[in-house]
């Protein structure tokens, strides 16, 4: 089993593919829970949350101009997906890649 | 979904030590990807130099150059385990003693050589604080 | 009974707060040549400033931190930079505006020049700032700073036409002049809405331990501080338009300011006007001094708080003392007073939409304000402010060129 390390900032931003390569989002936030291990309690990251700003998705790069964008919401087409992290293949981690087809995402709009 | 956001509520938080210290912001989250498992976030880090990673390249080298400059030993940035986080709320609570981490190089310096030369800089607080809240403590400012 | 001691403090602080160099020169100079036609830019400003200054009250109140807190913790280092930047240079000219203001008043009352004063009032300044807690800067000076209440009373004494005087509250459009009409509101509205002051009062609800138990003395100390601070800042207006409009005096230096009290209260106006000047000056020297500090230290996560021992906080502590001594600078190698503070009013209000901008984001946001998010009025004001600042931001340059004068 290899680990590799790498920063949160290497991550955030990334744009999601899917199998086809077609963009599927931005990589906004990542949610971690607790869970018990031997040495202690270790924070996994369980969910991905990507971001699609549709139209605007060249402002979507800064911290700013997403939260800008999400409260805009549908007006500037934006959707979340909550990706499990199971289907997100970190290979290549400058290139994130979905494993399972963009249909069987669950999408939620802003809130 | 109870998770905890690492952008949200994690990244640039305020961090403090276990004398309830002010000792900078996570400058930078580590995650470790493990094949097979979820990532796992696994350090913290605190310090000009991660700090300027992230804004972009020219301020890399501002920083390099500032450090070489002042001759500062290494490059001030301290690793906090994750494992030494107590408590995640306004602010993030880690079980460090800052006057140990590298990034408080800075602080203690300015401290020892500066500022306490001056008459009137050393002791707690200044004059007396009434009606504190919640028993917050003067030092949270 | 002591709640209702902190708000009438609160008050007192915001009307001493609000008039220095600042909305001293720029409303005297609206007065004397344009009349009481530009008072409504006054009234704009200061329910601005209300509104911004309850904000971000309700802001550090409601989530414990400064407003500066979540700039750099909501949107992350790198939009940060952009506020951290532009607050802190403007500030920084606004600061060696008002040090220029005190030395300027120190060399009127003493023939000495105010290059040397200038160095002095660091000194004393930095003493201050050194040894005494938050509320003996921000008590102490907002006390002091009544005694710009001569100004209120020089306008009375000269029998304003009240007539004239409310229409003026109406905005409108000047006949001749416009690009230095214009160029006038612009800089009533960078010294009425300075991004130091809702800084600071952020930062100064956390040192006071403000919580939600606060948000009602917020409201009213914001409201009331800003009316009776405006109120004060009309009265300059007032008595400019009816000392030097008159007689076609138009302003260029602090000394012709002087003699605005003169004619109303005589001797003692010449007197209390110098008072005013080197107190109210005096005070937002310490405010700005401490804004910028608070900047740095509560962005990049130092300890801080006015009220520790400097070896506690020593990185604050040196910024501040850093920032203090080389603010002395501008005046200390003779750069004019009043033209500095005529710059840095304009460069302010250029600054505004990025302290402004993301309020709108915090302020909507309820991980940040709970239950305690802006309701459509106060959106509906901010969005109004904020559309102003957009508005200033591209105009400011130009008129600063076209009307600077």
């Amino acid at each position: 089993m290899s680990a590799r390390e790498i920063r949160l900032g290497d991550l955030t931003g990334r744009v999601v593919r899917d199998p086809d390569g077609r963009s599927v989002g931005r990589i906004e936030e990542l949610c971690a829970e607790i869970a018990p291990r031997e040495g202690g309690n270790d924070y996994e990251v369980v969910v991905f949350h990507v971001g699609a700003y549709g139209a605007f998705e060249a402002l979507a790069g800064g911290r700013f101009a997403q939260h800008a964008l999400k409260r805009a919401g549908k007006l500037v087409g934006y959707q979340r997906y909550e990706v499990p992290w199971d289907w997100l293949d970190f290979s290549d981690p400058e290139h994130p890649r979905l494993t399972r087809r963009r249909s069987e995402l669950t999408s939620r709009t802003s809130s | 979904m109870g998770g905890l956001r690492l952008v949200h509520e994690v990244l640039d938080s305020q961090l403090v030590d276990r004398r309830k210290e002010k000792i900078g912001r996570v400058d930078a989250l580590v995650l470790e990807l493990r094949d097979g498992e979820p990532p796992c976030v696994a350090a913290i880090l605190v310090g000009g130099a991660v700090r300027a990673e992230r804004v972009g390249r020219w301020m890399v080298w501002l920083n390099r150059a500032l450090r070489s400059l002042a001759r500062a030993r290494g490059d001030g940035v301290s690793r906090i385990s994750f494992d030494a986080v107590r408590r995640i709320a306004d602010t993030i609570e880690v079980d460090v003693d800052g006057e140990s981490l590298p990034s408080g190089r800075l602080e203690r310096w300015l401290a020892e050589k500066v500022v306490c030369r001056i008459p009137g800089a050393r002791g707690e607080g200044k004059g007396h604080e009434q009606g504190q809240q919640q028993g917050e403590h003067v030092g949270d400012g | 009974m002591k709640k209702w001691l902190e708000v009438a403090l609160g008050v007192v602080t915001g009307i001493g707060g609000f008039l220095e160099v600042g909305s001293i020169a720029t409303s005297s100079q609206a007065g004397a040549e344009f009349g009481y036609r530009l008072a409504w830019v006054l009234l704009l400003g200061t329910a601005s400033l209300a509104f911004l200054m309850e904000m971000t009250g309700r802001l550090a109140a409601v989530s414990h931190r400064s407003y500066v807190d979540l700039l750099r913790e909501h949107f992350g280092i790198r939009f940060f930079l952009v506020p951290l930047v532009a607050v802190f240079l403007v500030s920084f000219l606004v600061l060696a505006s008002e040090i220029g203001g005190v030395s300027v008043a120190l060399q009127m009352a003493t023939g000495v020049s105010l290059q040397w004063w200038a160095v002095l009032v660091a000194v004393a300044g930095w003493l201050l700032l050194w040894r005494g807690t938050f509320k003996v800067v921000e008590q102490g000076t907002a006390m002091l700073g009544l005694v710009a209440v001569a100004f209120a009373a020089g306008a009375l004494k000269l029998h304003p036409q009240w007539g004239a005087l409310g229409r003026a509250l109406v905005p409108s459009s000047p006949a001749h002049d416009r690009a230095r009409y214009w160029y006038l509101a612009v800089s009533i509205l960078g010294a009425s809405i300075s991004p130091y002051l809702y800084l600071f009062y952020s930062a100064g609800a956390i040192e006071d331990h403000w919580t939600t138990e606060h948000l009602w003395t917020n409201r009213i100390t914001a409201a009331f501080g800003n009316l009776f601070g405006g109120t004060l800042a009309l009265a300059v207006l007032v008595v400019a338009a009816l000392v030097f409009a008159p007689r076609r005096i138009r302003v260029d230096g602090y000394e012709q300011i002087a003699l605005l009290l003169s004619t109303p209260l005589g001797r003692a106006g010449f007197v209390l006007f110098l008072a005013t000047l080197f107190i109210t000056c005096f005070g937002s020297t310490l405010e700005i001094t401490l804004a910028i500090a608070y900047l740095l230290a509560q962005g990049f996560g130092w300890q801080w708080s006015e009220n520790l021992k400097p070896g506690k906080d020593a990185r604050f502590a040196v910024a501040y003392s850093v920032v203090l001594i080389a603010a002395v600078v501008p005046t200390a190698v003779g750069l004019q007073p009043l033209s500095l503070t005529n710059v840095s009013m304009v460069l302010s209000a250029a600054s505004l939409p990025v302290t402004v901008l993301p309020l709108m984001v915090l302020m909507n946001d309820e991980d940040v304000m709970s239950t305690h998010a802006n309701g459509w009025p106060s959106n509906l004001a901010l969005a109004a402010i904020a559309l102003l600042s957009l508005a200033l931001f591209g105009a400011a340059i130009p008129l600063q060129i076209l009307g600077g004068g």
